[in-house]
């Protein structure tokens, strides 16, 4: 399946409410997460995106598909 | 429905009036949506202190403002906007009379300015003129009269719309005598209902008690009397901002995303269990009113919890209808499907997300429901954060992504930029995300809600995971990203009503459900029925509160010695556990 630019936005919405309470659930198995390490994770996050859009994305080459 | 797939001439070449009362309706509501959204942005800085542009004496001006403005008149002339469009198409023809059409329009668009001239006359000092009471307009809190005339005027403009939509669907039994009412306008008239029932509550307490109050001709009110017969409206309003939204749930959502609806039925059933059960819960926003006795607090409650039902039917029609869209567009999976939805287009990737969020403020609202465990986020952050998801949401972000369907149906130009949709749509949703999600906790670790400087001295507000800090932030955050996507929605629509006329604009048509009323009890369509047996609840719900509000409460205009009511007598007990047990079952049977 082909990734689109909406697909990818939708995405990084989508992963907005996760990163704003993913302390809350650290919390919930007692680890005290950082905000530092919050804005890592989606950071991580938001990089992985890119890759995956560069490699199936909707200018990617077909090979790449 | 309309049957024929594609060449049908557009609904503006077809009901050209009914398109351009429809036009008018959605540009009072979004010059609403503007300011409003502009004084929502200026209380989201002033009242985390992060920038204050305002005076804190005035931030009751603009939170009145706020309120009103979108609450009631974006809202409001939006669902008029949408119910004179679905009501001209699915009974396919105009409306009886174009000059009553534009006779409700204007009655209702002088009322509201006339109460927004009430509201912002407090900004200007010496003027005379304010209503600073919030849209809730609480006594002992009073307004200019012109503030309560103007409320007047536009409530009865409504009452006149839907005599206009009643008008056309009497028009049409007489050529169809046979035929099931088609959804969408069963689903106009069914709010209808609802909506004239609930009116009565604030119709009585503006007209009888608020406007003399106001102009000095009685001395007193009652107001624990008044709060009722505003929440006797309050709670319906909530539905009749919500059954448009849902009436573009049901009938267009699953068409964006490449089906059909799921069942007519079905949401023949929840339009009309709205009808019946949106009235007698009005107290379960006065679980913390002194005066009423608890007993009919937990009646309220017993039926708030089965309101719940239609809403979780709903949500389970509108994903099957999206689902089934999925699968016809090849989607596969169990979760897959979900990449193959058309999130491209703004109409649908909006109303997916306002009924994501409402997912969300359905939980937050069984919180405020819940009697006891009210108490706990009564009159905090948390209940702004709790409807800025439904009605801010919800209806909000849905009316927005419809009109970038239906406003090209309106204007005959295509919408002028689909990106920039998409962007607003998720904008909306990120800042939402970050405001109401913040306002939530902040209410739970106790910030009350409307006042512009919620610090105290000696005292600091503790949240169990990061700081109040970071939730002001987050406040603040998200209501600059709200505003931008106001912005960037007005911007659209104003170039795309400007935009050149287009054959084909937008795709109009509408496919018939997978499930069609056919095989469904007729007796769904008997609105007289529906109507008495909604009447008799509310009846059931109200009269015995009211009464003891009235005894005990210092009499009809107040004034008199209220008597403190905890225990009522024994009598009453079995009388209110009675009535209160007949709702129930009625709501089960029915
Ligand atoms: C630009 C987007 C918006 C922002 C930044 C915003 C922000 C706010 C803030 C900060 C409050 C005040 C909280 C308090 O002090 O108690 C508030 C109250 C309120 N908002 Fe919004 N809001 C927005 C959109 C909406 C929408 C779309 C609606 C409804 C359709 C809405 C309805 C209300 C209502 C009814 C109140 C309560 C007023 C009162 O307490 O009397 N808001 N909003
Ligand atoms: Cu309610």
């Amino acid at each position: 399946m082909r990734f689109t630019k909406a697909q990818a936005l939708i995405l990084i919405a989508f992963s907005i409410p996760v990163a704003i309470e993913l302390r809350t659930v650290a919390g919930f198995f007692n680890y005290d997460l950082p905000l530092i390490g919050v804005v890592v994770i989606e950071f991580l996050f938001l990089a992985l995106l890119f890759v995956l859009y560069g490699l199936y994305g909707e200018k990617s080459t077909p090979a790449a598909q | 429905m309309a049957t024929a797939a594609g060449n049908e001439p557009l609904f503006v070449e077809r009901f050209p009036d009914e398109a351009a009362v429809a036009k008018a309706n959605l540009l009072v509501a979004f010059v609403a949506l503007g300011i409003g959204a502009f004084f929502g942005l200026v209380q989201a800085l002033h009242r985390t202190d992060i920038l204050r542009i305002i005076d804190s004496a005035d931030y009751y001006t603009l939170l009145t403002g706020h309120g009103v403005l979108l609450a009631i008149v974006f809202t409001i002339f939006g669902l008029a906007a949408f119910f004179h469009w679905a009501t001209a198409r699915s009974l396919d023809q105009p409306a009886v009379s174009t000059l009553f059409s534009w006779a409700w329009f204007g009655l209702m668009t002088t009322g509201s300015l006339l109460a927004s001239v009430a509201i912002l006359g407090g900004l200007v000092p010496n003027l005379g003129i304010s209503a600073d009471v919030l849209f809730t307009f609480y006594a002992p809190l009073q307004a200019h009269p012109i503030f309560y005339i103007g409320l007047a005027m536009f409530i009865v403009g409504t009452w006149l719309s839907g005599a206009d939509w009643f008008l056309s669907y009497r028009a049409w039994r007489e050529d169809n005598p046979d035929e099931r009412i088609p959804l969408q306008a069963f689903m106009v008239l069914t709010t209808m209902i609802m909506w004239y029932i609930a009116t009565v509550g604030v119709a009585v307490s503006v007209v009888f008690f608020l406007i003399p109050w106001s102009l000095g001709l009685i001395e007193s009110v009652n107001p624990l009397l008044t709060r009722t017969l505003f929440w006797f409206f309050g709670h319906p309003i909530v539905y009749f901002w919500l059954m448009p939204a849902y009436m573009m749930w049901y009938t267009v959502l699953p068409k964006l995303a490449g089906g059909r609806l799921f069942s007519d039925p079905l949401a023949r059933v929840v339009f009309l269990l709205f009808l019946l059960l949106s009235t007698p819960v009005g107290i379960h926003h006065q679980y913390l009113d002194p005066g009423i006795a608890e007993g009919f607090k937990f009646i309220a409650m017993t039926n708030t919890m089965f309101l719940l039902l239609p809403s979780l039917l709903t949500a389970f029609t509108a994903v099957a209808s999206i689902e089934h869209g999925a699968r016809q567009r090849g989607g596969e999976g169990y979760l897959r499907w979900l990449g193959a939805l058309p999130w491209r287009d703004p109409a649908f990737a909006g109303m997916a997300f306002a009924g994501l969020i409402f997912a969300a403020g359905g939980f937050s609202g069984m919180i405020n429901a819940g009697m006891n465990i009210n108490y706990l986020i009564h009159n905090s952050l948390w209940v702004p954060g709790h409807f800025h998801m439904t009605v801010g949401t919800a209806v909000a972000l849905t009316f927005m992504a419809a009109a970038y369907w239906l406003v090209p149906q309106l204007t005959g130009t295509k919408l002028y930029s689909r990106p920039i949709g998409l962007l607003q749509v998720v904008l909306w949703f990120v800042g939402m995300v970050f405001m109401s999600n913040a306002m939530h906790r902040a209410g739970l670790a106790g910030i009350p809600r409307r006042t512009a400087e919620p610090q105290y001295q000696n005292f600091d507000f503790v949240t169990p995971i990061g700081s109040i800090f970071e939730l002001r932030v987050q406040i603040a955050f998200g209501g600059l990203l709200l505003f931008l996507s106001v912005v960037l929605f007005l911007f659209n629509m104003l170039l795309t009503a400007f935009g050149e006329k287009s054959e084909r604009p937008v795709d109009e048509f509408l496919p018939a459900p997978l499930s069609g009323p056919e095989g469904s009890p007729r007796v769904l369509d008997n609105l007289g029925l529906w109507t008495g047996i909604a009447v008799v609840l509310v009846i059931l719900a109200y009269t015995l509160p009211i009464a003891g509000i009235i005894q005990n409460g210092g009499g009809l205009f107040g004034g008199g010695l209220p008597v403190p009511v905890t225990v009522f007598p024994d009598v009453e007990l079995v009388k209110t556990v009675l009535a209160g047990a007949l709702a129930a079952l009625a709501g089960v049977l029915l």
